[in-house]
């Protein structure tokens, strides 16, 4: 099966208010530490294009990464710019169904979101709003591993962060 | 690159081909002649890019042009039977020249003239008549030797050419000129260009009848012919590279064609012809360097047409069609980044290429529902066959343009024959191929992760395809890939695939690793069926064939049965698996005890190994491989001295092995490389896990310090929070030797020290073939202590260190003193190392050796300190002396040495330019004197400069001072040398010598001799004063002047009275040198020197 081919069956049941369809925490090692989708279907297949998704989306990430890096100390390395770099990287690509954003935490963990092209409400999607998406997340993400239960590095299995996750995605709130 | 996998949805050639301008040559015989030859090889080999774009053609007596058609005057009863016709394109690209040339042998001057021009009229004529009625252009070559003719016929050439041009009734600008001696390449590209200006002119000339038409046509008729013509101009531009004009007019015609009325029965052709022009369109946005348009161009292109599907029956050629737009495309990108178009991550090639594969697999989803049922071909007459006249246009109904099937049956017959024809395509073939032009897309711009995917999704086609070893190998590379970055869900998928794949290929190897691999906590498997993945180990091991895998195709069963039949008794019987780098249901980590582990000490390893799998594993033999620098052993792991153990699941068990180490890897490390478990079975099969042990493989997941929050059953020994420790270090044991060391410290510099060191044999049992070696050891303080610091057994004589002391056997509390003398220049601490090394036997041990290091550490001091003055005769500092000018030097040598020394002697060797003023060397004045700490012994000896140097010596010479301890009576004496400052020398032409008394008494004349020497080659002459004092009368000259001869002297006397006494000073002479005025500063100074500032005069008593 291709799993691309299956792009637009997948997330069938996204409501139409959902702003994203899935969304993923990524490791500094590119370990993937947490996939959220919206969705009744947890099939397998469902499953597996999510993530297909999300870890071809590290490709874009890491190569953004890389350019911005070289970018900074390359030409004016201002420090104060380096310190207010923006976390969140935007667009990092689209496919005909879905487009991925990217936002990377000055500890290299990698927050994912993916919208659905296919409904209104993803479709529609400003800029701003998934950058605001991102920053909450990484708030959430933040709280989630102050738990002192929760181990460096492990994936992130907490109920509550699931719970506001999924929150995050549905009311875009 | 991986090419393009083809089928009918195929661009034809001439739509792929560059249109270049047709150029026909005529009248070249380019298989009997030579210079033809060489001239039809210049126009047409080697054609570089640079060069015009023009297609040249041969063409011989019996070429035929194609049929003019009659010339339509009205369209209103005409109704077009397609769009394109399948022949225009042929036609321009080979058939239909936009110019003839017609090459002729003629000299100017040839005798035969007249018939020549005949001939080529003639020739011409015959050209004109075979392209009648086509617009194509005649131009003709005169083929000539190429040598200059006589200056007297210029003017014949061009009165015969144009004879010529009337002749042919060509222009004179049609009419060429090819001498065929040098330069040919030259004229050949000159040519070239004049007959692709012509041909420009034939297509524009082209286009300008074309575009006549358009005012006969109408839009409820005629919407074909708009496509068409405006098809024709823009290919006719493009014939006349004029590529945004040819972009304009194949825009028009995508155009109208959207605007044609779609049913069924056109639909193919109007997706045929759209998918030709939109490729058009892309390839010369390429060309025009317009990437950004060429790509919007192919999405609205999709857009439009993925609604249009045409017919239920036939969905699969909508889906072959978009696949072909996709790869079409992605080949134009291809080729455009080739020519030096960038492009980005986000944007190449490698995603159309994904798209012709994702549309191909929707080809095969349509195929499977709607052709099921076509499980045969069609009985003849075959509907597929036929010729059609138009692009796109079906063989069955070719020309048809109502919207309703004419003939129902053929209608059905055909459909099913596309059906089956569809069955019997190899989709996967094609789904490969395109995936393997987007993977090395993917790879060259940065997407390792994107390739990885469809690697994996190549490999399912192979799966599909029953090519599972294939299919095997690319999913065990990629499984690693996942495994690395823990993208657990997605690795458990393609390792389920590849199991599927081991399975169905019957590779034991693989299919063992996978399974074990599978049995994992990361590794999801179907139905979460581990134990059916455990019984399948189980049965291998047992020679049994295993279960097959499920949600396999039901008609791959038997072959894999019978692969299995065939493998399962046979090799490999040892499986080997590397259990490092998967993650499985075993869990080891090996620890040593401790860091280090003194050579007579067993060494222990702890395993720790936990069985994730919920089972119990008996009887596994199981070892640990250690090695060290001169050997790898295998230590077997046992359970309650039995050689088999057995296993629990969800349970952490502890072994211990213990050995003794080897003798020979004392001060070396050990390291665990290795530990293995076998599966065993009573068959020969055996599965050896092996869990290689890494060197620096710290693991940074593992946090001991944050494990202790997690909640882990006692049994486990906290598993988790164990950190492995795989190497440790062999020390040698202790021993129980003890040293005193007696010395007279602190060392004095450059003496022979002695020390006396005793060694003590405190063990238990005696020693044999003690040893000790003696060496220096280098500290900050003092680097190379070798260069500058001997040691010796024997007091005087330095011995090569380490110095070796053979003792030999030491019994059971017996001792053994040495002694050592150490002679040392450099006034620091010297550490001397004694390194006592024996064998013992040991109760555990027999014949092991041991080494003690013991140091001592000796201070080192200045005996004494020299420093030296110098004095004149009569003990006035001096800072400078005279040649021939004695002077006294005095060295006072000051004791540091805490212990009492005996100064034995004196002696100052003098450099070059100074000697002894006497000649017998007498006994220094500090001879056999003894001395203590603080004291200053003083010496003087009186010397003087023979001659001046050229540089002022830095030192006057050596002081030695021999010496030794006091307390040291018959030992070696010391010498050391001291070197003494030096003190300028400087030359005065005249010695002066006065004779005086030193106490005179009152009122007693006294007379004082002034002798004058002359020291250098010249007389010198000075005129002196007296200087008198109160304290003095004198007789004599007061002021006189004298020569003093060369090598000579003179003598002045004086009689002086002293008037008071005391301290006083009698009458100075003063000089000044009449002459030479350089001199005078030295002979003032000396005066100065030499006469004396006072005289003391005793009061007289009356008796």
């Amino acid at each position: 099966m291709l799993a691309s081919g299956r792009h637009q069956d997948i997330f069938v049941d996204s409501v139409y208010t959902t702003m994203a369809v899935c969304v993923a925490v990524i490791g500094k090692d590119n370990s993937p530490l947490y996939i959220g989708g919206i969705g009744n279907d947890t099939s397998t297949d469902n499953e597996l294009s999510r993530q297909w998704l999300v870890h071809t989306a590290l490709d874009a990430l890491e190569e953004r990464l890389t350019t911005t890096n070289n970018n900074t100390s390359g030409s004016n390395s201002n420090t104060t710019r380096t310190d207010m770099r923006d976390l969140y990287l935007g667009l990092l690509y689209s496919t005909d169904t879905h487009k991925i954003y990217g936002y990377v935490t000055n500890t290299r963990i990698k927050l994912v979101l993916v919208t659905s092209s296919t409904s209104p409400s993803g479709s529609n999607i400003r800029d701003a709003e998934v950058r605001t998406a991102l920053r909450r997340l990484h708030a959430l993400y933040a709280d989630a591993i102050c738990n002192p239960f929760h181990l460096p590095g492990d994936q992130i299995t907490s109920q509550k962060f699931d719970k506001q996750v999924k929150n995050l995605m549905l009311n875009n709130v | 690159m991986a090419t393009q996998p083809s089928d009918y949805t195929e661009f034809p050639p001439e739509i792929i081909l560059k249109p270049l301008a047709l150029i026909g040559l005529s009248g070249l015989d380019a298989v009997n002649n030579a210079v033809h030859k060489e001239i039809w090889d210049a126009f047409s080999n080697n054609r570089r890019p640079d060069r015009a774009s023009v297609r040249f053609k041969l063409l011989n007596n019996t070429f035929e042009f194609p049929v003019v058609k009659p010339k339509r005057n009205s369209y209103e009863w005409y109704i077009p039977k397609g769009i394109l016709k399948k022949n225009w394109i042929q036609k321009r690209v080979a058939l239909i020249p936009a110019v003839i040339v017609i090459f002729y042998d003629m000299e100017w001057n040839d005798p035969q003239w007249n018939e020549k021009i005949i001939e080529c009229a003639s020739k011409v004529q015959s050209i004109r008549a075979a392209v009648e009625g086509h617009a194509t252009r005649v131009a003709v070559v005169v083929l000539q030797n190429g040598q200059s003719p006589p200056p007297s016929e210029y003017m014949l050439g061009a009165e015969r050419a144009q004879a010529l041009c009337a002749a042919c009734e060509i222009q004179s600008k049609s009419l060429f000129v090819l001498p065929h001696s040098d330069h040919l390449m030259g004229y050949i590209i000159r040519l070239e260009n004049a007959f692709y200006d012509i041909a420009q002119n034939y297509y524009h000339h082209e286009t300008k009848n074309i575009k006549q038409h358009r005012d006969h046509l109408n839009k409820t008729t005629h919407q074909y012919l708009f496509v068409r013509h405006q098809f024709k101009l823009g290919y006719l531009n493009e014939l006349k590279q004029d590529l945004s004009t040819a972009h304009k007019h194949y825009m028009h015609a995508y155009t109208n064609l959207l605007e044609t009325r779609i049913v069924d029965t056109n639909m193919h052709e109007v997706r045929t012809v759209a998918g030709y022009i939109n490729y058009k369109l892309c390839k010369l946005l390429f060309a025009l360097n317009l990437p950004r348009d060429a790509i919007a161009q192919l999405k609205s292109h999709i857009e439009r047409y993925r609604s249009r599907v045409g017919s239920t029956e036939l969905l699969f050629e909508h889906y072959a069609w978009i696949a072909r737009q996709y790869s079409a495309f992605g080949e134009l990108f291809d080729e455009a980044i080739r020519a030096g178009l960038p492009a980005i991550q986000s944007q190449h090639p490698g995603f159309y290429y994904q798209h012709a594969a994702q549309f191909t697999v929707k080809r095969r989803q349509a195929m499977r529902s709607v052709c099921s049922e076509a499980l045969q071909y069609p009985p003849s007459p075959d509907p597929l066959e036929g010729i059609v006249e138009f692009y796109g246009q079906r063989p069955w109904r070719p020309g048809r343009l109502s919207a309703d099937p004419h003939d129902p049956q053929k209608e059905q017959a055909a459909v099913l024959a596309l059906q089956y024809n569809e069955r019997m395509f190899n989709h996967s073939l094609m789904i490969i191929g395109f995936l393997g032009c987007a993977i090395s897309q993917f790879k060259t711009f940065h997407s390792p992760r994107m390739r990885k995917q469809l690697v994996v999704e190549m490999a399912n086609e192979y799966f599909y395809s029953a090519d599972y070893g294939k299919a095997l190998t690319l999913l065990t590379h990629m499984l690693w890939d996942y495994r690395k970055e823990k993208w657990w869900f997605l690795a458990s998928h393609v390792l389920n695939r590849a199991l599927q794949c081991a399975y169905l290929s019957a590779k034991i190897q693989d299919y063992i690793q996978l399974s074990v691999e599978a049995l994992s906590n990361y590794i999801q498997v179907p139905n979460k069926d581990k134990d059916r993945i455990y019984r399948n180990i189980i049965s291998v091991l047992n020679l049994n064939i295993p279960a097959p895998e499920p949600d396999l195709p039901v008609s791959s069963h038997s072959r894999a049965l019978e692969a299995w039949q065939v493998a399962i008794e046979k090799e490999p019987f040892t499986i080997a698996v590397d259990m490092s780098n998967i993650s499985s249901f075993l869990e080891v980590k090996p620890k040593f005890r401790q860091q280090k582990y003194r050579m007579d000490q067993l060494v222990e390893v702890e395993i720790y190994v936990r069985l994730i799998y919920e089972t119990v594993l008996e009887s596994v033999q199981a070892y640990i491989t250690v090695s060290s620098p001169t050997e790898t052993i295998e230590i077997p792991i046992t359970e309650d001295g039995n050689n088999l153990i057995s296993l629990v699941g969800k349970k952490v068990k502890r072994f211990l092995c213990q050995f003794k180490p080897n003798p020979k890897d004392n001060n070396s490390d050990l390291h665990i490389k290795n530990v293995s478990f076998v599966l065993d079975s009573d068959k020969k099969r055996k599965i050896i896990m092996n869990f290689k042990i890494g060197e620096n493989k710290s693991d940074s997941a593992i946090h001991p310090e944050l494990l202790h929050f997690i909640l882990s059953p006692k049994t486990d020994y906290e598993f988790d929070c164990i950190v492995p420790l795989p190497v440790t270090t062999i020390t040698s044991r202790e021993c129980k030797l003890s040293i005193a060391i007696s010395n007279a410290c602190p060392a004095l510099q450059g003496e022979w020290f002695p020390t006396t060191f005793t060694i003590t044999n405190n063990e238990t049992s005696p020693l044999y073939d003690v040893k000790i070696a003696l060496s220096l050891l280098s500290s900050p303080d003092n680097p190379n202590p070798e260069s500058v610091t001997e040691l010796s057994l024997k007091e005087g004589q330095p011995q090569a260190q380490p110095i070796k002391i053979v003792v030999g056997n030491l019994g059971h509390l017996s001792t053994h003193a040495c002694t050592f003398y150490l002679k040392t220049n450099r006034t620091v601490t010297t550490t001397v190392q004694m390194k006592v090394s024996y064998y013992i036997d040991l109760p555990e041990i027999s014949k092991l050796e041991c080494v003690k290091d013991f140091t001592t550490k000796i201070t080192v001091i200045k005996p004494f300190e020299v420093s030296t003055n110098f004095v004149a005769m009569n003990f006035k500092p001096i800072t400078k002396c005279f040649v021939e000018d004695p002077f006294i030097v005095t060295p006072q040598i000051k004791i540091l040495s805490p212990w009492d020394l005996l100064i034995l002697n004196t002696e100052l060797e003098l450099v070059d330019c100074f000697k002894h003023l006497d000649d017998d060397k007498e006994t220094s004045c500090i001879n056999n004197l003894v001395v203590a700490e603080k004291n200053v012994a003083s010496d003087a000896m009186c010397i003087q400069a023979k001659y001046k140097p050229k540089d002022n010596p830095t030192r006057v010479g050596l002081y030695n001072i021999t010496w030794k301890r006091r307390s040291n009576t018959d030992g070696h004496c010391v010498m050391s040398s001291t070197a003494l400052s030096g003190v300028p020398i400087d030359v005065c032409p005249i010695a002066i010598k006065v004779n005086y008394p030193e106490v005179v008494e009152l009122q007693t004349s006294v007379s004082l001799k002034c002798t004058l020497f002359g020291q250098s080659n010249t007389p010198i002459r000075l005129s002196l004063t007296v200087e008198g004092t109160d304290a003095y009368m004198f007789s004599g000259y007061k002021k006189l002047s004298v020569t003093i001869p060369p090598k000579d002297k003179l003598e002045l006397c004086y009689n002086i009275h002293p008037l008071v006494v005391g301290n006083t000073t009698p009458p100075r002479l003063k000089a000044t040198v009449i002459g030479d005025s350089s001199i005078q500063e030295v002979v003032k100074e000396m005066f100065d020197k030499i006469f004396p500032q006072n005289i003391f005069v005793m009061p007289k008593y009356n008796k």
